[in-house]
């Protein structure tokens, strides 16, 4: 890393555009709360055009805005990364969906990013993913909001150290879902009249079989799927990146400087690389393994 | 074989998504069908690859409708006129004029934007973005991320294979499938990070971080004048979105 050819590292990282970051969450947050607050009673019968107008709007521009402010603060490894989380959200997620699973597992990719590369990174990684994924499934195109939120809250966990532990993951996962599926649930109901997989579908027939609103079957569902989601999310996760070799996560800087992997992340333990055994998946990732070590120098 | 380009990427993106908007702010099933008959079938049809876009929509709209339709058709208990009672579901006219109201909004959806992606060149709309003076990172991501995915397929298929020759068997089961999705992922995760890691200390070395313009090695296929239709067409989508929202609520 000392060739002269070599630009000096990290100046690039811009001031954050904080206007446009805060601008970017207040349009979200202000969105939902119009959603929420003022349609519902709507709904039952034809929706005003107006909310599935405001829920695109506000959720999409809410998210450029964000990834606007984000992406000049990101160093070059994060903005490696985030191609990779994008393509996996995508396969992953198109996979997930065509099986007609309760599931979504579209968000493998997003916190893999944030526990790596930090809740801005994260966050700009759902948006983007979404908004591509978009011109694949255009269903996906609305959730962005959504995206970049879990995105946020993942990194953050990851942060105050919900992957340390294994047994933390899917805690912090429960609650990041919670949010994620409130948020989502009004895109779905106002966007799509809530249309779905089969299997979230058949969810919101039970509730409203009860007789519930559209809405409030919606966002039962929502928490209900999106718990259970993320929870099986984090804990893939949280299992990949114990099996990662150090010298990989040893590049981004966010892990480093937070310990986001606990000892994994530090020098000195080598407890790395057996959970991954556990499940049947160490052998190839132990091969790479061999590069700890020898590679202390990495900054 | 793709149909020869009349127009920029970015155009015809803004475009679709227009003809999106129009469709939600009108929000009446016989425009949308309108839509679907005059707009949206002709530019398929004219697509130069008709067969895969119609493949590709009815595959993604198609289970959505179908699920739609059993959701609303079957339980929507604000509707009123009981057309068969089964018990536990009613098929209401209310239900089933919802579930019409929104299958045909999704189809449009799928379809104008489906269209416009599948034939669309990404390395002329990466070159438009850079000549417009996107950002640059912006730009990286996105086209390294749309490059990235069929990669990412082709290389979860190999460690597929090759699991399964070491006696990767996929059961029923969740647990069954989360260790197998576990066995492909983990390796998969680890070689693309380690690609990524490549990829930081080369384009370091290409002077990504640098600040300052970017050139594209690509021409220019945008014009002046298609710059202004773009901002002709937002503008009269805009008026006339206005205009309807206003008259409506009145």
């Amino acid at each position: 890393m000392s060739s002269p050819l070599i630009l000096a590292s990290e100046p690039a990282t811009e001031r954050p555009r904080r206007l446009l970051i805060a601008l970017g969450a207040a349009l979200i947050a202000a969105t939902y709360v119009f959603l929420v607050v003022v349609q519902p009673a709507e709904i039952a019968g034809g929706m005003g055009s107006a909310a599935s107008l405001v829920s695109l709007f506000g959720f999409l521009g809410g998210g450029a805005l964000l990834v606007g402010g984000i992406l000049p603060m990101l160093t070059t490894s994060s903005l490696v990364i985030m191609p990779l989380g994008i393509a996996l959200n995508i396969a992953i997620g198109q996979i997930a969906g065509s099986l007609g699973m309760q599931i979504y597992l579209d968000a493998i990719g997003t916190v893999l990013v944030a526990v790596l590369a930090g809740p801005a990174a994260g966050a700009a990684t759902g948006a983007i993913s979404n908004a591509i994924w978009g011109l694949f499934n255009p269903f996906a195109l609305p959730f962005a909001a959504g995206a970049a939120l879990i995105g946020l809250l993942a990194g953050l966990a990851a942060r105050y150290g919900a992957f340390r532990r294994v047994y933390l993951a899917p805690v912090a996962g429960l609650v990041v879902g919670a949010v994620g599926g409130l948020v989502a649930a009004p895109v779905a109901v106002f966007m799509f009249g809530a249309a779905g997989t089969f299997g979230t579908n058949a969810i919101i027939a039970v509730f409203r079989s009860m007789g519930d609103k559209l809405l409030v079957a919606a966002t039962k569902q929502g928490l209900l799927s999106d718990s259970v989601d993320k929870i099986v999310v984090f804990v893939i996760v949280a299992l990949i990146v114990y099996a990662l070799p150090q010298r990989a996560v040893r590049q981004f800087p966010f892990a480093r400087t937070y310990r986001v992997l606990g000892s994994r992340t530090g020098t000195a333990s080598g407890t790395m690389s057996v959970s991954g055994a556990g499940v049947g998946a160490g052998s190839t990732g132990a091969s790479t393994t061999p590069a700890r070590g020898n590679d202390t120098g990495v900054p | 074989m793709p149909r020869r380009r009349i127009y920029n990427p970015l155009t015809e993106l803004l475009a679709a998504v227009l003809l999106v908007v129009l469709v939600l702010v009108v929000n009446r099933w016989e425009f949308s069908l309108a839509v679907l008959g005059l707009v949206v079938l002709p530019a398929v049809l004219l697509s130069g690859r008709p067969r895969q876009i119609g493949l590709a929509v009815t595959l993604i709209a198609g289970p959505l409708l179908v699920s739609s339709l059993l959701l609303h058709g079957l339980f929507f208990p604000e509707g009123t006129t009981v057309l068969l009672d089964l018990g536990v579901a009613r098929v209401t006219a209310e239900g089933l004029a919802f579930a019409a109201l929104m299958g045909l909004r999704m189809t449009v959806f799928t379809a104008a934007l489906l269209t416009v992606a599948m034939t669309l060149d990404l390395a002329d709309l990466l070159a438009t973005m850079t000549h417009r003076g996107w950002n640059r990172k912006l730009v990286f991501v996105v086209g390294s991320a749309v490059g990235l995915i069929p990669h990412v397929a082709e290389r979860a298929r190999h460690i597929t294979r090759a699991q399964q020759a070491r006696g990767l068997i996929v059961g029923r089961g969740p647990l069954s499938r989360a260790r197998a999705l576990l066995t492909v992922l983990t390796p998969l995760v680890i070689g693309l990070l380690v690609d990524a890691s490549e990829h930081t200390r080369m384009l370091e070395a290409r002077g990504f971080s640098s600040p300052g313009p970017r050139t594209s090695y690509l021409p220019d296929s945008d014009t002046a004048r298609q710059r202004a239709a773009r901002r002709a067409m937002v503008a009269v989508v805009g008026m006339f979105s206005a205009a309807w929202l206003l008259t409506a609520a009145a």
